[in-house]
């Protein structure tokens, strides 16, 4: 099966070159079958992939010497173990979907933007799986850069749009900064180690002091930070839904911003060697998710609200992660896959039909007019609020025992992150699908169910919702964990199960009737009485976002301006604007002295050689004192 | 020795062949044939397939080094033949004399990139120089063409007479003129009790460097190559610069470690100098062709690099490299310089609108002499820096730091031409472009930029 893994990145690929070169040229339809169709064949020899990994075990397949200096020697080669066979089905598989929604909910643009849409996601597709292929940490950084670049122009896809193009920027810039943690993660591991391989760096993780382990994986968790929208480093996802709404779904919820679980998952031996980084990530991840969690109670953008909740559903998994449930995490990233996508895709589907308004304050009573994109919605919403048998309950309720057994302080917070959750979930849903149509009568009019290009892809991901948590079943509900067999291989487990069975019960009790409390509250309260007016007092904070944009814009931004403007205007205009000018004129007025020399009389030209000459061996002459000179001299 | 005994005999068949004929064409056909075999017969000779063997003594001395040196001129040569053919058979109406010259002057390169012996080099420079003297003078009505021609000889026979001068002191001071012997004789007790020897061999270098115009000995070249018609200028800038360089390559091969030292101070003088007089220089001219003789000038300061790092592996494929990138890329420039109507920066003004694709490849010519990357100007300059710092570690630093700084000198002066080109408005003319000769333009072109990609491969050939 060896001979089929590059198959996996290069589909995408083709299809981003064919759509991208032929934009122009080929037609919509066409286009969107390339685009769709590479996918799938991708997800086809993800899924020989995954069974073959799933029989036989891991592969590597090393192509060829990419880099090679010196001693470090790091190979353009692909790892196929249980980890990643398990992100390519969920990149493959639900990318597959989404781009098959794209061609429907795209159907509006021009025949070239709609090309350069779909190359740009297939360029993703690429991307994110050179990411989760790599066999080390440079090939990784390839696809963690790659994303980054198609997360930028696909949130500015809509380019004529200047705030669409501030949002693309901030993101980029945003990432930029986990990036140099990374970078630096990865040149200080060479650095120690000599090398880049996963396989070689775990072997001789032990050789490591526990300092440089410690900076190492918390210059990684920045780079993480940066990718996967933690604090303090989030603000660019909320921002990034300037993009189409499929792109939301794909990127900004499914796959690119888990990139950092995965890249933490992957690394998780050297995670384990350092509690301190642990309690960082385990901390960083649950403020994270409260925090964004308060803000999605008060915002009124459908997109917005399921972009606050992707960056708190985040921080579940850095919770997860820093708690030592790796598998946990990586259940969770499988779940929140399905359920954030579905949740995304129905978003679209109500936006579609509503023509690009987003304000669920304008909505109401969507149901009778979007059967199939409500019922999926509604499905989504419950596997998020963690309700059994969905998916969202099983994920989310082993990373909660796992943080119950290093510290019942974090199960606590996090179940009340979960409450509100349940709660904003709700509050969305009852708004925009429950109650009365507030929009105006021409919308009302116009309002319709999508076409099945966008509503199949909508069931798959309500149905993969449900049952997706069956791979999970933790033994004291008297299921056999597969997930966590499978994985077993690549992650190491540490989590003690010190709680008892019967412990574990009740925590898990507790957790479903608090979100069931959330959900009944929240669909009472709005669904007859939305909130219209803008929110008061300290929910002014939260739809405010707590200010935190603009906290930054003025300690980081208005003062990062200031510096540039004082070097454009006083330093590039006189010093080096000075300095090149003045270097110009003397070579100028050096080049005009110079040339006079050049007469054009044979007799000076042999005079100026016969002088040189003697020069040359006067030069000879005295040379080794003239060298002790000069080397006194440097 | 193929390449010796083929270019004489070509030269004798091009000189018969202006008597059977008058028709210039088929002319010049016979001599690109006559290059080809040329080619041909040394690449046979380079890989042992078959040679004429004549015991030479041992004065002269066969390595694949020098028969790769060969082959690069050679095939510069080619392809100077197959761009400015048309343009040689217009200078004057002894067509088939000009090629014969060429083809003796080529022979005087085969014996330089194979002396073993001091006189074998005196006559491998006076076989290459002598035929150039004619060949400046070409355009007979020309006042400067005859002007240069003149001051071309005189100044070449001085330093003629300097190179014998020290060829006599060294006999004098070793008693054989065999190379080998005599590098050894120079150094150790022979310097501390004789001043004879060095004093000989710094007069030969002295007249080396005037051949390959390093400053303080380059006063000639601007006025030669400014007045020798230009398709000669192209044939001499190039060719036979890289040639000399070989001259002095070969010469100072066996010098030891003992006789470096003395040379610590000159060598980087002389360097300076040459860069100095080269690009600062350049920067004031108003005539293209002036501002190449000049970075002609400027490009022999790098290629001196490499007989200041002597004798290391790094340098020996640089100077290969160098000689093909700046030969190369030198007569393409030449070539396109030639048929324009006006040989100033401001005759090129507008030309991309003209001619865009001649334009382009007179933009990449120009980027490789001004050593961007991606093209061979870069890895040539990559390497003469790098064999510097390789023979003489941090103490050279400060030498490379310099070079560099003139080479950012010398963008100036090439921008000026692509900034001609490309943003000024203007109705520059090109005559005579045909087919041919965009093709022969491309070839070097992607040349230029398969060696700045993959320079390996050029050197890996040498290898092999």
């Amino acid at each position: 099966m060896n001979q089929l893994v590059y198959l996996v990145p290069l589909f995408p690929l083709i299809g981003f070159l064919i759509n991208g070169l032929g934009r122009k040229s080929l037609s919509k339809s066409l286009i969107g079958v390339i685009g769709s169709g590479t996918i799938l064949a991708s997800f086809i020899v993800s899924l020989v992939l995954f069974f073959n990994v799933k029989n036989n075990g891991a592969v590597v397949v090393d192509y060829f010497n990419f880099i090679n200096i010196d001693s470090l020697k790091i190979s353009f080669a692909f790892q196929i173990d249980a980890l990643s066979s398990l992100f390519l089905l969920i990149i493959t598989g639900v990318g597959f979907l989404i781009h098959v929604y794209s061609t429907a909910y795209m159907q509006d643009e021009e025949p070239q933007h709609y090309g350069r849409y779909f190359a740009y996601l297939n360029l993703f597709v690429f991307s994110m799986l050179l990411l989760v292929m790599g066999a080390n940490y440079v090939i990784m950084f390839i696809g963690w850069e790659g994303v980054g670049l198609c997360s930028y122009l696909l949130i500015g896809f809509w380019f004529k749009n200047d705030n669409y193009n501030y949002a693309a920027k901030k993101a980029f810039v945003m990432n930029r900064i986990g990036d140099l943690g990374f970078l630096l993660a990865v040149f200080w591991l060479i650095a120690k180690l000599g090398t880049a391989n996963y396989a070689d760096v775990f072997a001789h993780a032990s050789s490591l002091t526990p300092f440089d382990v410690t900076a190492i994986t918390l210059l990684l968790f920045v780079g993480a930070m940066g990718k996967s929208a933690q604090i303090p480093l989030y603000t660019w996802l909320p921002d990034a839904m300037a993009g189409p709404t499929p792109v939301s779904a794909l990127i900004h919820a499914a796959t690119m911003v888990t990139a950092g679980i995965y890249m933490i998952a992957r690394s998780n031996v050297l995670y384990s060697m350092s509690a301190v980084t642990m309690n960082v990530v385990a901390i960083i991840g649950l403020v994270t998710a409260l925090f964004s969690a308060t803000i999605a109670l008060k915002q009124n953008d459908i997109k917005k609200v399921l972009a606050y909740s992707t960056v708190s559903q985040l921080g579940y998994m850095f919770l997860g992660l820093g708690v030592g449930a790796y598998t946990g995490a990586v259940f969770h990233v499988m779940t929140h896959a399905f359920f954030k996508a579905l949740l995304f895709l129905g978003a679209g589907s109500v936006i579609h039909a509503m023509h690009h308004e987003q304000d669920i304050r304008k909505m109401g009573g969507l149901k009778k007019h979007l059967p199939i994109t409500h019922l999926t919605f509604l499905i989504g919403c419950i596997a998020i609020s963690g309700i059994p048998p969905f998916s969202g309950f099983f994920s989310k309720d082993e990373i909660l025992a796992a943080a119950f057994a290093k510290n019942p302080v974090y199960w606590g917070l996090g179940v009340a992150g979960a409450a509100m959750t349940a709660f904003y979930m709700f509050r969305l849903y009852a708004t925009t699908f429950l109650g009365t149509f507030r929009g105006t009568h021409d919308q009302e009019h116009h309002l319709h169910e999508s076409p099945s290009a966008m509503t199949i892809p909508l069931m798959v991901l309500a149905l993969l919702s449900v049952v997706g948590g069956f791979v999970g079943v933790p033994e004291i509900l008297g299921g056999h964990h597969e997930l966590h067999g499978f994985l077993s291989s690549v992650l190491t487990t540490e989590v003690a199960h010190e709680s008892s069975k019967n412990t574990e019960y009740v925590l898990m009790g507790i957790s479903v009737a608090i979100a069931a409390i959330a959900i009944i509250f929240a669909i009472n309260k709005f669904s007859k009485k939305p909130e219209l007016q803008d929110a008061q007092g300290f929910g002014k904070v939260l739809e405010n976002k707590w200010y935190v944009d603009e906290l930054y814009d003025t300690f980081f931004v208005k003062t990062t301006l200031a510096k540039a403007k004082f070097l454009k205007d006083i330093i590039e205009k006189n010093v080096i604007d000075g300095a090149v000018n003045g270097v110009g004129k003397l070579v100028n007025y050096s080049s005009r002295q110079l040339r006079l020399i050049q007469s054009g009389q044979v007799g000076n030209y042999i005079l100026f050689m016969v002088l040189a000459i003697v020069v040359v061996i006067l030069l000879w002459v005295n040379d080794n004192h003239l060298y002790q000179y000069i080397s006194k001299l440097f | 020795m193929n390449a010796i005994i083929f270019s004489a005999l070509a030269g004798v068949v091009m000189m018969f062949s202006g008597i059977f004929t008058k028709n210039t064409s088929i002319i010049t056909n016979v001599a690109r044939v006559a290059l080809a075999v040329l080619i041909a017969v040394n690449l046979l000779d380079t890989y042992g397939g078959w040679m004429i063997a004549v015991d030479t003594k041992n004065l002269l001395s066969f390595n694949k080094f020098g028969f790769f040196f060969n082959t690069i001129l050679f095939v510069a040569t080619f392809l100077f033949f197959v761009l400015s053919g048309r343009d040689i058979e217009k200078v004057g109406s002894y067509t088939a004399e000009y090629y014969a010259l060429i083809f003796f002057s080529l022979c005087g390169i085969a014996v330089l990139t194979s002396f073993n012996n001091l006189l074998m080099m005196f006559l491998g420079v006076e076989i290459m120089s002598i035929p150039l003297y004619i060949l400046t003078g070409a355009d007979k009505k020309n006042l400067k063409s005859n002007e240069a021609s003149l001051k071309y000889f005189l100044m070449g026979s001085f330093s003629t007479g300097i190179m014998l001068m020290g060829i006599t002191l060294v006999y004098g001071a070793t008693g054989n003129f065999n190379l080998p012997p005599i590098s050894s004789a120079v150094t150790g007790a022979v310097v501390s009790d004789s001043i004879i020897g060095p004093l000989g061999l710094l007069l030969i270098f002295v007249s080396l460097c005037f051949k390959v115009s390093a400053a303080p000995f380059h006063f000639w070249t601007p006025d030669v190559y400014d007045g020798a018609p230009s398709v000669f200028t192209s044939f001499m800038a190039t060719i036979i610069k890289a040639a000399g360089f070989f001259a002095f390559i070969k010469l100072f091969e066996e010098r030891s470690s003992d006789l470096r030292v003395s040379w610590k101070i000159i060598m980087p003088v002389i360097i300076i100098a040459t860069l100095l007089a080269g690009n600062i220089t350049a920067v004031f001219q108003q005539s293209v062709k002036r501002m190449l003789a000049y970075s002609s000038i400027a490009q022999a300061g790098f290629m001196l690099f490499v007989v200041y790092a002597n004798n290391n592996s790094i340098g020996k494929e640089g100077i290969l490299l160098y000689a093909a990138a700046y030969s190369l890329a030198t007569i393409g420039i030449f070539a396109i310089l030639i048929r324009m109507k006006d040989y100033t920066f401001n005759g090129y003004n507008g030309l991309a609108k003209k001619e865009p694709f001649i334009a382009a490849v007179n933009t990449i010519l120009l980027l490789s002499l001004a050593g961007i990357p991606l093209t061979a100007g870069f890895f040539a300059k990559y390497y003469m820096l790098a064999a510097a710092i390789n023979a003489g570690g941090k103490s050279v630093l400060w030498l490379v730091v310099i070079a560099v700084l003139f080479a950012a000198v010398s963008v100036y002066y090439y921008f000026r031409v692509i900034q001609a080109m490309y943003f000024k408005e203007g109705d520059a003319e090109v005559e005579n472009v045909n087919n041919r000769f965009k093709f022969g333009l491309l070839i070097i072109a992607a040349l230029i930029i398969s060696i700045g990609i993959l320079p390996s491969v050029l050197l890996n050939w040498f290898y092999f």
